[in-house]
């Protein structure tokens, strides 16, 4: 029971009034923006580079709206004697925007980082044969792509990144053990013929040096 | 009431003069007349009942042009306003069809003619043999209104307005015990 | 000839103010309910906070195919949107504004009666679009109006008395010139009463039953179009300006103000129908709809008493007085 009768009723016209005093939640969508989350998922661009029309995204769409035709062209031997390459070429990438229902497993799947989200959403048309955007339609939405949002601080890094650090550290490692064991011969030639070497005292410390740091670009480039 | 002016007439300043207020009152008179001689004619119910609206506000009308404005206001509140309504509301609660509906008709014709043709005989009679020639002077200061009505009815006519409002108290009583029986037997079936 | 001037005038002026005050109490209630719910309502037409959405609306309307049910009975399908508003064009006429003669359509010597007797008509208006509209829908909700006003005309008739047994008259003019503003607190379970009764009888949510669009539609309206159509939801809002009005002039001084000179008497009025308008649209927005049980409980067990409770106080506190 409320304490006295009626005031159920006075908080329901309270709650209305506080209401109009406020700011309307109304979105003014055509004369203002809205403002989209980070990886809102708009429209799907094609970085048609990336392509190796290898058609994982195709087969995995679930509603088949990808359409994707190519041909093979063959690429003459990079080096004189060598085999020749046969090489896809991609002729038509679509997709019907009419059948898409914006589940994001082509852009999961693509191997080599050839399709991507747009935020942008207003490419709606009067016909719905229009919905397909071809290639040329599908490259310019790659230009309204972001950037991918910065990491966490204190995010683990990315998978590439790590694996080409781990890559390049073997590297390193691989050519210092080069070194050394270069060194040990011409050491041991020295000791052989009796004269020390000249720079070995010098350079090895620097070299030790580079083993201690791994993960400074120059060890995996140099 | 057509009677009581053309009766009047004679009397007073006269037939071959009449007054806009006296055309307007013969004119309304005769459409009120009209409107309730459709109202039992017609076979179709509903029209019946708005036919009713239109004889009960020729009549509120005749009362305005008598300077009786409270009677009038109170007329179409009362009649038009609730009676016409729970009519109406009766008719569709049962069966209000569109078009015509000759079951309504009963073999009763003649006799409620009989009866209809006694009643208005009876009323008329009553109504010119109180009146006479008297002759309503309208346009003096107005004699049908709240204060005149108001005084009448409380210091003239104080007994039959008590004894009518015991009539509906009755009729008020007698509508709650039966529809306070109607419910006890309902759960008595139960 | 300067009678009928006058006349013809006053009754161009009561007509101009039964077009435009219905309209824009209806854009108010576009807004303060698209603010009570956060948002903003109609914004483009006219340009400026979609001020003409209503005059576009009636455009609209008129340019619709006014459509007849074949079974419909054609004639009083076609009255009924007449009956129905006219009779709040006609209770306009006898509602003050101001002080004095020259403020007022008419002067009608029973005012009370006078317009509650009209404002009863117009129901009929919603009774013959739900008979002759050949619908279900429309006859249930037909029967629901007949039933609710059955239930409200009452205590609305006696919170009327109440005050015209204060002032000891019943013409709205006379009932202003009693006005005493002690009247408020002596009064207020009558205005109380007479509001809430008068929302009833308009079908004003939380009282739409006969309306009710999630049951029946639009009840006795399911069937109209067009011009006749916004002829009804014209009623509609004529008559919350109607009952503004008279609440106003019944219960809340009319033309009496705290302050202010006597030429603005009108003033007074008009900012206490717009008060009372809003009050109206905030009810509309707060509250559900009754279930019909509750509506004729509500009018039965509670208004009525209430509405005889305030007549034995007016008595008492009259003789008092006296």
């Amino acid at each position: 029971m409320p304490p006295f009768p009626g005031s159920g009723l006075a908080k329901g016209l309270a709650v209305t009034l506080r209401t109009m005093t406020r700011k309307s939640h109304t979105a003014q969508y055509p004369d203002v923006q809205p403002e989209l989350p980070p990886r809102s998922r708009g429209v799907i661009g094609l970085f048609e580079e990336n392509c190796t029309v290898c058609m994982l995204c195709a087969r995995e769409c679930p509603d088949w709206c990808i359409y994707i035709d190519s041909h093979k062209e063959t690429v003459p031997p990079a080096a004189p004697g060598g085999r020749e390459r046969s090489r896809n070429v991609l002729d038509r990438f679509a997709i019907d925007f009419s059948l898409c229902m914006y589940c994001g497993i082509c852009i999961e799947v693509c191997p080599f980082d050839a399709l991507f989200w747009s935020p942008e959403f207003e490419y709606a048309e009067t016909d719905i044969r229009d919905l397909t955007h071809e290639r040329d339609k599908l490259r310019e939405w790659m230009w309204t792509v972001p950037e991918p949002p910065a990491l966490d601080p204190g995010a683990e890094e990315p998978k590439e990144l790590a694996a080409a650090r781990k890559t390049a550290d073997k590297l390193a490692a691989q050519r210092a053990a080069e070194q050394e064991a270069e060194r040990a011969t011409e050491q041991a030639a020295a000791q052989a013929s009796g004269e020390p070497p000249a720079q070995a005292p010098d350079e090895a410390p620097g070299r030790n040096g580079a083993d201690g740091t791994p993960g400074t670009a120059e060890g995996g480039t140099a | 009431m057509t009677s009581v002016l053309s009766l009047a007439g004679p009397a007073g300043p006269g037939f071959l003069s009449p007054t806009g207020t006296e055309i307007a009152f013969l004119l309304v008179g005769v459409v009120t007349l009209a409107a309730a001689v459709v109202t039992v004619t017609t076979r179709q119910l509903v029209h019946a009942a708005l036919w009713l609206v239109v004889a009960l506000g020729g009549i509120a009308v005749e009362y305005l042009l008598l300077t009786a404005e409270f009677i009038a206001w109170v007329q179409v509140l009362i009649y038009v306003g609730s009676v016409v309504v729970l009519l109406l509301f009766g008719l569709m609660l049962t069966k209000a069809p569109i078009g015509r509906s000759p079951d309504a008709d009963s073999g009763n014709r003649p006799a409620a003619l009989v009866v209809a043709a006694a009643a208005a005989a009876a009323l008329v009679w009553v109504v010119v043999d109180a009146f006479r020639t008297t002759w309503i002077d309208l346009d003096g200061p107005a004699q049908g209104t709240t204060r005149v009505s108001g005084e009448m009815l409380f210091r003239n006519w104080v007994l039959p307005f008590e004894a009518l409002s015991v009539l509906l108290l009755a009729a008020l009583v007698g509508a709650i015990v039966l529809s306070r029986k109607g419910d006890e037997d309902a759960e008595g079936k139960r | 000839m300067n009678d009928a001037l006058d006349v013809a005038l006053r009754l161009v002026v009561v007509f101009a103010v039964f077009l435009v005050l219905p309209l824009v109490v209806g854009q108010t209630e576009h807004k303060v309910m698209a603010h009570m719910q956060g948002r903003l309502g109609p914004m483009y037409a006219g340009g400026f906070h979609g001020w003409a959405q209503l005059v576009a609306d009636g455009v609209k309307f008129a340019q619709k195919e006014d459509v007849v049910p074949a079974n419909a009975d054609r004639r009083i399908f076609q009255l009924a949107p007449a009956v129905a508003l006219l009779p709040y064009l006609l209770v306009l006429v006898a509602i003050p504004i101001g002080p004095g003669e020259g403020a007022v359509g008419v002067v009608v010597n029973a005012g009370i009666f006078f317009v509650l007797a009209v404002m009863g008509v117009g129901v009929l208006g919603s009774l013959m679009a739900g008979w002759a509209s050949a619908n279900k829908f429309s006859l249930l909700g037909g029967l629901r109006t007949a039933a609710q006003l059955l239930a409200y005309e009452l205590p609305m008739l006696l919170a009327a008395a109440s005050v015209a047994m204060a002032a000891g008259t019943v013409s709205l003019p006379g009932i202003l010139d009693a006005f005493e503003w002690w009247w408020l607190p002596w009064q207020i379970v009558g205005a109380l009463v007479f509001f809430v009764a008068g929302l009833a009888e308009l079908q004003r949510p939380p009282f739409d039953m006969p309306v009710a669009d999630s049951e029946i539609i639009f009840g006795a309206y399911t069937e109209y179009t067009g011009l006749r159509f916004a002829l009804f939801l014209l009623a509609e809002y004529a008559g919350i300006v109607v009952l503004c009005g008279l609440t106003t002039v019944l219960f809340l001084g009319g033309w009496h103000g705290p302050f202010g000179a006597d030429g603005l008497g009108w003033v007074w009025t008009l900012l206490k129908t717009a008060v009372l308008a809003f009050v109206v649209i905030w009810l509309r927005v707060s509250y559900p709809r009754l279930r019909e049980d509750q509506l004729q409980k509500l009018a039965w067990t509670t208004l009525v008493p209430l509405a005889l409770a305030q007549i034995a106080l007016t008595g008492v506190v009259k003789v008092v007085i006296q």
